[in-house]
């Protein structure tokens, strides 16, 4: 099969959108032949899945196919196209280009139908369009955050002429801003990184104001705060951003992604109008909890880390193993964090001390 | 009375034939085949297994002898000395006999000691400290195991273990005029030449490996093998697997966190993308892990017993590896090297290293090493020049 036809195959799944039947087979018949076509088109992962002792023609269950952990997107060009037809790559957060992972896209078309068919259903399942007040840079500012890529698409396909971007290069812009909230008559979409909002509050809360959005506002939340703010649990912050912008909890959904993935995973707050911890799985996204030593399912209901397999991903690999700890719920998954770094026990110098100093 | 007056006050009647005898006797029954206190570390350390830590702790402990306390006071305090009254010394790590080395040399320096264990391994200083109670009560007085961060400002030395971070806070936290001895974290290397059949080199620098799961500084977080013929380096790479696979039941590792378990997830799938490695690895888990590089390659530092092999074209090389990892190398261990010592001591001298020893040594430096190139006692005192008239 070619990869135009599994593209066709794919993107007739993600034209079905987020309702689609999730069908096991189906997912499982593409999952496989993804995997044979990333296996013979990506010499990368094709030593990691001989290293591993995988075959593909012997793999008879996605769940089989050998995922790639975040952190080794660093090492090597995960890519089944040669680099003069990649249009965009998206790189992770990091301090240098040594420690960045990155997806490499050969196409947007899929990459685009995904992000729109769950970013509309669940940011947007009750208006066409909407104003967006965009607590991150544009695309144009930050060309390889999947992040910014994704606001600046949800703004054109979603966004009402006044949707605008608060943070450019220079940084961000409190006054204008909370001017502009405070001027707003009608519902935004407030989207943003956590500690972007841990900002927002910190700079109402300095000048003494609490807003009250108008009806039908919505936050969007996501990432985590990488310590660059302070820290906020899930509740304070969604506390905060009620009692000072005036949004409920039933209004405010947090977003899971990464650059690696083509897709994103949303609570269905305001889909279902139930606040809710659980994220839903795109129909064409599997997401399996595991153990880390034998990368064993756990039993239904406890935690370990998560690993996705995401049919979106054709150019690149479609399985990836994250560092996020997660449950599986009957509706979907709870991610519940990021573990963190390896802590040293021993006394031997840590690796990323050692290449630092090299 | 606070704390360390009091152990000035109990340093000011130490004797120092006393504190040696009575080190002597603890020691010796830490090394009795069924000694009790080894038993009890083994049960209640949980970094290890029981396994690692009963022959680490052991075979650790076997030349620390009277006799050499004895020789190694005698060594080093050749002249007129100040010792401190009271010595603070704050662990790192999780390695016990690290520990009880670091608790030991300021009593037998002929100071007083207040420890502060290491977060991972509240264990090792608290145990030691019980069994001086109970085998040699007459200087348990000198001994003060706790967490007091106040100790730094107040104690006539500071003996800090720790990353570079750490040990620079506590640096800047010790008045100038204070004793100050700092050791951050480092990393040793090991070396194979031609002179030594390839199965009983891998033997050795497998237990280096299995000993503490490579967690330690003494653990070779590379194994750099003399590719002479070519292809030798494959043939130690394969025989390290096999050992460390019959080490995974007779040593097996100790508990590893969900983020450990990860890490060495990362390193084997980042490995396995690189061009021109080979991977050899346990069949289910992560227990041990040997990546064959290409050579000249610099990959990252091995660890939790996944470690890389690095074919060597030339002797030569070595300087140059000893080099780029300084100042962070602590020791060379070595097996079938026929170059002369010499050049062993001058690379590691340029990692910024400071022991060169036996490949299956690593983890067992002697009592009297120079930890970081630092004279073990003459470190912690005030030496005193007598000019002649």
């Amino acid at each position: 099969m070619t990869r135009r036809e599994l593209d066709q195959r794919v993107l007739a799944w993600l034209a079905e959108g987020v309702d689609a039947v999730r069908d096991d087979a189906r997912f499982e018949a593409l999952a496989l032949e993804l995997f044979a076509y990333q296996h013979a088109h990506n010499a990368p992962y094709r030593r990691l899945c001989r290293a591993f002792g995988v075959d593909p023609e012997r793999v008879k269950r996605w769940q089989e196919i050998p995922p790639v952990p975040t952190g080794a997107f660093k090492e090597a060009r995960l890519a089944t196209f040669p680099e003069e037809n990649q249009v965009r790559s998206f790189r992770s957060s990091g301090t240098s280009s040594q420690n960045r992972g990155e997806l490499h896209l050969d196409t947007l078309e899929l990459y685009d139908a995904s992000l729109l068919a769950t970013f509309g259903a669940y940011i947007c399942p009750d208006v066409k369009q909407i104003r967006f007040a965009v607590l991150a840079p544009s695309a144009m500012d930050a060309p390889d955050s999947s992040l910014s890529y994704m606001f600046d698409l949800a703004c054109r396909s979603f966004g009402t002429p006044e949707s605008r971007f608060y943070v450019t290069r220079m940084g961000w812009e409190p006054e204008s801003v909370i001017a502009d909230l405070q001027a707003a008559e009608e519902p935004i979409a407030l989207l943003g990184t956590a500690f972007a909002f841990v900002h927002l509050l910190d700079a109402l809360e300095s000048r003494g104001l609490e807003l009250a959005l108008p009806h039908g506002t919505r936050v969007m939340e996501t990432g985590g705060f990488k310590g660059r703010s302070r820290e906020l649990t899930r509740e304070e912050l969604h506390g905060a951003l009620g009692a000072r912008l005036g949004v409920p909890a039933s209004r405010i959904v947090n977003q899971y992604g990464m650059c690696e993935l083509g897709s994103q995973f949303y609570e269905p707050t305001l889909r279902d109008a139930i606040p809710t911890r659980c994220k839903r799985v795109p129909p064409w996204v599997r997401t399996r909890v595991v153990d880390p030593e034998r990368l064993h399912d756990v039993p239904p209901g406890e935690s370990g880390v998560l690993v996705h397999y995401d049919l979106v991903n054709t150019g690149s690999v479609l399985a990836v193993q994250t560092s996020d700890e997660g449950r599986a719920t009957p509706e979907g998954i709870e991610v519940l964090g990021r573990l963190a770094t390896a802590e040293a026990r021993g006394c031997s110098i840590a690796a990323d001390a050692l290449l630092a100093g090299a | 009375m606070n704390a360390l007056e009091q152990l000035r006050k109990v340093q000011s009647k130490l004797d120092p034939e006393q504190v040696i005898d009575a080190l002597d006797r603890v020691l010796a029954a830490w090394r009795e085949p069924e000694s009790p206190w080894r038993a009890r570390l083994a049960r209640e350390h949980g970094v290890y297994s029981r396994e690692v830590l009963e022959r680490g702790t052991l075979e650790g402990l076997r030349g620390w002898t009277g006799q050499a306390l004895r020789s190694l006071r005698a060594r080093e305090l050749r002249e007129p000395c100040w010792a401190p009254p009271v010595t603070a010394v704050w662990l790192a790590g999780s390695i016990p006999t690290a520990s009880f080395h670091a608790l030991l040399l300021p009593l037998l320096a002929g100071s007083t000691v207040c420890v502060k264990p290491a977060s991972h391994d509240a264990l090792s200083a608290q145990l030691f400290l019980e069994s001086v109670r109970a085998l040699a009560p007459e200087i348990a007085d000198a001994i003060i195991v706790g967490d007091n961060p106040e100790w730094l400002d107040t104690a006539d030395a500071v003996v800090a273990h720790g990353s570079d971070e750490t040990i620079a806070v506590i640096r800047a936290r010790v008045p100038a005029q204070r004793i100050f001895v700092g050791h951050g974290h480092k990393l040793s290397l090991a070396v194979i030449g031609r002179e030594v059949e390839l199965d009983a080199a891998a033997q050795a620098a497998a237990l280096d490996i299995a000993l503490y799961d490579g967690r330690g500084c003494l653990s070779p977080a590379y194994l750099l093998v003399l590719d002479q013929p070519r292809g030798r380096a494959t043939l130690f790479a394969r025989a390290l697997a096999r050992a460390l696979a019959r080490l995974a039941s007779e040593l097996p590792r100790g508990h590893l966190t969900q983020s450990e378990q990860l890490a060495l997830r990362e390193l084997r799938a980042r490995a396995a993308l690189r061009a021109g490695v080979e991977l050899e690895m346990s069949a289910q888990g992560t227990d041990w892990t040997v990546i064959l590089e290409a050579a000249g390659s610099r990959p990252p530092p091995g660890l939790l017993r996944c470690v890389p092999v690095i074919p060597l074209a030339d002797a030569s090389e070595l300087e140059r590896w000893c080099g780029e990892l300084a100042p962070h190398l602590s020791s060379l261990g070595h097996a079938g090297w026929s170059q002369p010592h010499a050049e062993l001591t001058r690379a590691v001298a340029q990692g910024g290293g400071s022991r060169v020893c036996p490949l299956g040594r690593m983890q067992y430096p002697p009592l009297d090493w120079n930890h970081d190139g630092m004279s073990p006692l003459r470190s912690l005192l005030r030496l005193i020049g007598v000019e002649e008239a």
